[in-house]
């Protein structure tokens, strides 16, 4: 039998909004065009953001960003620079950006349970000015990414409230999971301990900038 | 590591803000002028500051922070985010650039280097001794404590503008400085290399915001015995000593991270360091950020 989900229907656009309802004015109200003193301020205690970008044919990509509060620099009120950090080297982001240079931000921080959307468009850049604010532990980045501010909002907190993201119970979610090792091997159907492949992990985990 | 409150922030000239930190847990540690604080930010980074306040006053430090126009987050945090009434860690006072006894002194400050300087001018003048400062800044505007060091030292402060007059003749004044004087230089790094340049090693003293640009050899693997916990750490090519300390589970304090402020000090009792700080590591001692060793092994006070 078919699952249900297959043949799951299809909700167009305008039942969704008619089932969703109108947002109230306040909520358009709050997307601005700027970064003002209260993102600006968000964005220099966050740590940690999700970076999303699609190609030119809409195939979409969402990567995690983090390093210290205020990694990413507001160079004015429209301008954002993001350090491009040693990751996995696949550069999707970049790659979709070449294409397509739409991007969206949503930035956390730890125990506020609002966050803030930035969605803008990107490129990136080896300006030495901007790297220079990008230097840790004696390195700069090789690249980093500018954003133009397009839109800028505070999103409500009901995700995260509903997902208790914040609260220190919640991390014993992470006992129920496998290590990343386990899931390596069984996922490339590796000869080998999983022990040693997290062990390997964790070297590579030594060298963050 | 002392609890503060930061009690004040007033701005003291274009882009420099004067803090005030108030000891929560009483008596804040003794310092004597050319000491300087980490102060730990919310943002988790840390930053080096010359004291610039009153030593006879137990109960508060005070710092003065130029706002960098390329901060990678620490000056750009204080002046736009940081609010008074916060808690605030710092250091114990530490200090790479005391005052030595001499009979008379040069002060040399350039721009904020004069928070360090400041204060040992105040020392030296009440301990009798020649003294003179050559405050160096780009405006008038931009120079903090000018006008108050002028009025209590009147002709034995000389302020320049480098808008207005360029850089000052260092050699000239070399020239007409007194055998004997001790030179203590505070500022940017032009600043550093002009005096180091035309005054003689042994009577100049410097202290810099930022490490001299150096090319090292290329670096090499290296073991490390800490002679108190027994353990023994490999050090790769392409770590410091401190980050291998840490993932070893042997933390040590750390500010600068880059061979400037002092605060990952080490005591070495064995094999010969690679001393690559710009701070001057006293004998024994080495900064574990950047320096590494010439020996294959180091044992260490840890």
């Amino acid at each position: 039998m078919t699952p249900a989900h297959a043949t799951a229907r299809r909700v167009s656009p305008d039942e969704v909004r008619a089932r969703l309802g109108e947002p109230e004015p306040m909520t358009r109200a709050k997307v601005r065009d700027r970064v003002d003193a209260h993102a600006h301020r968000f964005i220099a205690h966050s740590p940690f953001l999700t970076l999303a970008t699609a190609d030119a044919r809409g195939r979409a990509d969402c990567s995690p960003r983090g390093d210290y509060p205020g990694f990413v620099k507001v160079l004015d009120a429209h301008t954002l620079a993001l350090p491009d950090r040693p990751g996995n080297r696949l550069a999707d982001s970049f790659r979709n950006l070449a294409e397509n240079d739409g991007v969206g931000l949503l930035f956390f921080v730890p125990g506020v349970r609002e966050t803030l959307r930035v969605n803008g468009r990107a490129h990136p850049t080896d300006e030495p000015d901007v790297l220079a604010r990008m230097r840790t532990e004696a390195r700069e980045p090789a690249l980093a990414l500018v954003v133009e501010v397009a839109e800028v909002y505070f999103h409500c907190g009901r995700a995260l409230i509903r997902s208790r993201l914040w609260d220190p119970a919640s991390q014993e979610l992470a006992a129920e999971l496998p290590s990343p090792g386990q899931v390596a091997v069984d996922q490339l159907g590796l000869d080998m301990d999983p022990a040693l492949v997290d062990q390997g992990l964790e070297t590579g985990y030594r060298k963050l900038f | 590591m002392q609890q503060t409150v930061l009690d004040r922030a007033d701005p003291l000239a274009d882009d420099v803000l004067s803090l005030e930190l108030r000891g929560a847990d009483g008596p804040l540690a003794p310092w004597e002028p050319g000491a300087h604080i980490d102060l730990a930010l919310p943002n988790w980074l840390t930053r080096q500051f010359s004291l610039c306040g009153d030593p006879a006053d137990p109960e508060r430090y005070r710092v003065a922070v130029r706002h960098d126009p390329l901060s990678r987050g620490g000056s750009e945090y204080v002046h736009r985010f940081l609010r008074t009434g916060r808690p605030l860690e710092v250091s114990l006072p530490r200090n790479h650039f005391p005052l030595l006894p001499a009979p008379a002194y040069l002060f040399l400050a350039g721009g904020i280097g004069v928070t360090a300087v400041a204060p040992m001018l105040r020392a030296a003048v009440a301990a009798g001794a020649r003294a003179e400062l050559v405050y160096v800044g780009r405006s008038a505007s931009a120079m903090p404590f000018a006008d108050e060091l002028r009025a209590a030292y009147g002709e034995r402060v000389r302020t320049v503008v480098t808008a207005e007059e360029g850089r000052p003749d260092l050699a000239a004044l070399a020239a007409r400085t007194a055998p004997g004087t001790l030179v203590y230089c505070c500022g940017p790094a032009s600043m550093l290399a002009d005096a180091e340049a035309v005054f003689p090693a042994e009577r100049l003293r410097t202290e810099r915001f930022r490490p001299r640009e150096r090319e090292f050899a290329p670096a090499a693997p290296f073991e490390v015995a800490c002679a108190r916990s027994g353990r023994v750490v490999e050090v790769a090519a392409d770590e410091s000593l401190l980050d291998a300390l840490a993932y070893a589970g042997l933390p040590l304090p750390s500010g600068c991270r880059e061979g400037v402020c002092g605060s990952c000090e080490l005591a070495v009792l064995e094999g010969e360091p690679e001393h690559r700080d710009d701070v001057g590591a006293p004998a024994g001692r080495m900064y574990a950020c950047v320096s590494r060793a010439r020996s294959p092994r180091l044992v260490v006070d840890l």
